[in-house]
């Protein structure tokens, strides 16, 4: 072989080789989209924590949380969410570069493993900020306890003391016995003519869910009926059938259970033939996709579901950065109202945290959780607040969404949940009084 | 003042309890056709599987999951059902049936507890319960029609699980009395060392008795998951009715197993329009079977005690 050939043979190879290097970079450089989550924070945009797009490497500042796990009553996805979110901000720069380590604990319903696990949550694990509990018994177990030590609770209520006895633990949600009588009140503007408060026993061991959903019904002068039942539902055809009789004709039917449960009675309703017979409501866990794809067509407008949360393909930042950073880093965990409450409460304890001037420690980490007012996020229908008072409920205003071809649609705009507790006329006097959630001045959400 | 004759129970007239009949047919059905595949395979076996509800489950969820994730047609999924619960319970049979075959009962027994569990565990695994839900509607449940005297409507599944449920009763004792196999299969329910001394291939009979139990179980997976829901904890726990009609039936006769099936599936739903007992309704597999039990004790008892005198 000549040597001409040799060369124009390296040249051809070398030559090849630089046009591969050189659209490898053109395309690498082309193809990099900002990292979920990045940039800077604007009315118009959300971003997760500093936004910076760096990962941060510090020494981890340790949060943790509990939610309820067992056949029938499962809040993982909350946690799932707001693990999410704090995986966005330790990809964002984290809290001045140091990430958060999240933790949480499950439980099944039991006095004893709700204290056991908050005792290690705080004692063993030694976090900082305790966020996204969702356990059943914690606010009643434990909410002695986390005052004791010094914590500021954010999580999802679910119990009573949540919302009329634990000055240190603040909800996103107005837990389900609030939305009930969201979902009570929708049916009632419907025009039911009877309502069923129908829950389950295991997720009310307190027996106050179905409370507000009846001060409707009893508020607007028609029967009403309290009505609980075992989980899982292993009949869905007779419970359907049993709820839809106890309404009678235009009755309306409130159900408060979680997703795959209250999907397993509408079904049933529907094997029946009953969605015609009477108005179905429901609390807000049924404000997921899923349940108004498995419902179909049939439901179309049918289902008067409570919204203490955005809808959830809402274009607001908050929710648009909500839906990227679930898909990114939580890929199982269904879009719901699960999974907004878990974000939103990560989002708050994130931008606390970002607030602590110097030194991260639980004091002020914890302090910092407790002044928290004015927080605007397009999540919630007002600012959200913590502040000093015996009991909170800041989410206490919200929606109604209904089914229509697999997807939740807006039927209602937000509106005050009926007072029916005397903690919530006085949570609603201090707001005025503090101006706790007039959205001005806004919360700084990046410190 | 209401007509008396009317009125039945607690103030609760006929006309409360007929939407409810229809609907505790049709669960009932499928807890007897559950409880003759637990018999049949008890009776050729010794084997009380416990693990019934949880393959039944697994065939559901891997019907739903072809369906959610492939393109195969309709049918084509709820047969995979089927197979799936005749595939693992054959698999089980074959493996275990022979380890087990010279082991007292509650050995037998245990080890499918121990498959069930396997089963739950995998498929909490594979399909997290989570706040996700599916459902496995067939198309035979939005087919219905309004049945005026009971004020109540029935769907096409209802009546394919009351009228399969009869067919497998009547076909399976048909088999078990004419047929060389069901002859077998009733020489060993008797004694197993006997009946292959005289020449009857046991493991044979035997691995058809675990197919075909298997079958009943996906079938009844299939069915439920319409009735009940697709949940597997569900679906794997309702095997406590099941196993209750089956022992009403003191694990021998096919037809009591299906009344006791029927009345379980009635009792629990009759108990629903009666406000005081309605949340308690899900102990009427256990009421009933313990009655029956002490009533059978009873009778074994008394005959002892009177050759004993």
């Amino acid at each position: 072989m000549s040597s001409k050939k040799v060369k124009a043979g390296i040249a051809l190879v070398a030559s090849s080789l630089a046009a591969l290097l050189v659209s490898a970079v053109v395309t690498g450089a082309g193809g990099a989209t900002a990292p979920v989550g990045s940039g800077k924070q604007s009315a118009t945009k959300s971003v997760c924590g500093l936004g910076t797009g760096q990962k941060a490497r510090g020494t981890p500042i340790k949060v943790g949380g509990l939610v309820t796990f067992e056949p029938g009553t499962d809040f993982q996805d909350i946690a799932k969410a707001a693990a999410a979110y704090f995986a966005c901000v330790n990809d964002n720069g984290g809290i001045r570069g140091r990430p958060i380590q999240y933790k949480y604990y499950t439980t099944p319903i039991n006095p004893v493993t709700a204290a056991a696990q908050a005792r290690k949550l705080v004692a063993s694990d030694k976090v900082i900020a305790i966020v996204g509990n969702t356990e059943i018994l914690d606010c009643t177990v434990n909410h002695k306890y986390y005052r004791a030590n010094g914590y500021y609770v954010i999580g999802s209520g679910i119990a009573p003391e949540c919302y009329n006895g634990a000055p240190t633990m603040a909800q996103v949600n107005m837990g389900p016995a609030y939305s009930a009588t969201g979902a009570a009140q929708a049916l009632v503007r419907a025009g039911a003519k009877s309502l069923v408060c129908d829950t389950s026993n295991q997720g009310d061991p307190t027996g106050y869910v179905n409370l507000g959903c009846m001060a409707v019904g009893r508020q607007a002068g028609i029967p009403v009926v309290n009505s609980h039942h075992d989980v899982p539902v292993t009949d869905a055809n007779s419970h359907a059938l049993e709820l839809v009789t106890r309404a009678g004709q235009d009755g309306g039917i409130v159900l408060t259970y979680i997703p795959p449960e209250a999907l397993k009675i509408l079904q049933g309703a529907q094997q029946q033939g009953l969605i015609d017979r009477v108005k179905w409501g429901c609390a807000t866990p049924c404000n997921t996709d899923f349940v108004a794809a498995a419902l179909g067509a049939p439901w179309n407008g049918k289902l008067y579901v409570n919204a203490e949360l955005a809808l959830l393909d809402s274009k607001g930042p908050d929710m648009t950065l909500y839906r990227a950073v679930l898909k990114k880093y939580a890929g199982k965990t269904a879009i719901g109202s699960f999974s907004q409450m878990g974000y939103t409460e990560a989002l708050i304890a994130t931008a606390a945290m970002l607030n602590v001037k110097g030194a991260i420690t639980k004091q002020k980490v914890n302090r910092a959780i407790r002044d928290v007012k004015n927080f605007k996020t397009d999540i919630l229908c007002k600012p959200w607040y913590f502040g000093v008072a015996p009991y909170h409920n800041p989410n206490n205003t919200d929606k109604t969404v209904v089914p229509l071809n697999g997807k939740m649609v807006q039927k209602e705009g937000c509106f005050d949940i009926f007072a029916y507790t005397p903690q919530l006329r006085n949570i609603r006097q201090w707001e005025k009084q503090r101006k706790l959630n007039t959205g001005s001045p806004p919360y700084p959400r990046q410190g | 003042m209401p007509d008396v004759a009317e009125v039945l129970l607690l103030g609760l007239a006929l006309d409360d309890f007929k939407p409810f009949i229809l609907t505790g047919l049709a669960l009932g059905a499928v807890y007897a056709l559950s409880a003759t595949g637990i018999v049949v395979l008890y009776q050729a076996t010794g084997v009380l599987n416990l693990a019934f509800g949880a393959v039944g489950a697994l065939g559901a969820l891997v019907s739903w999951e072809l369906l959610n994730s492939t393109d195969v047609p309709h049918w084509v999924a709820y047969l995979a059902c089927v197979l799936v619960g005749g595939a693992v319970t054959l698999a089980y049979g074959l493996v275990f049936g022979s380890v087990f075959a010279a082991r007292d009962q509650l050995v037998k027994a245990i080890g499918t507890l121990g498959l069930a569990l396997v089963l739950l565990g995998t498929m909490y695994w594979i399909w997290p319960a989570g706040t996700f839900a599916r459902s496995l509607i067939m198309g035979t449940t939005n087919w219905g029609y309004q049945v005026d005297f009971l004020n109540a409507r029935v769907n096409g599944t209802q009546i394919i699980a009351f009228c399969f449920a009869v067919a497998v009763t009547v076909l399976t004792a048909l088999f078990l009395r004419f047929t060389k196999l069901g002859t077998a299969m009733r020489a060993m329910a008797n004694d197993r060392e006997i009946t292959a001394t005289l020449g009857v291939p046991v493991r044979r009979v035997e691995a058809a008795a675990w197919l075909g139990s298997g079958l009943v179980c996906g079938a009844s997976g299939l069915l439920l998951a319409n009735l009940v829901g697709l949940d597997a904890g569900t679906l794997t726990f309702l095997v406590i009715s099941a196993l209750a009609a089956a022992l009403i039936a003191r694990l021998r006769s096919l037809w009591v197993t299906l009344v006791a099936g029927i009345g379980i599936g009635l009792a629990e739903a009759l108990a629903t329009p009666i406000f005081e007992i309605s949340r308690y309704r899900t102990m009427a597999p256990f009421v009933l079977a313990i009655a029956a039990l002490l009533i059978f004790q009873r009778q074994r008892v008394v005959p002892v005690a009177r050759a004993t005198r």
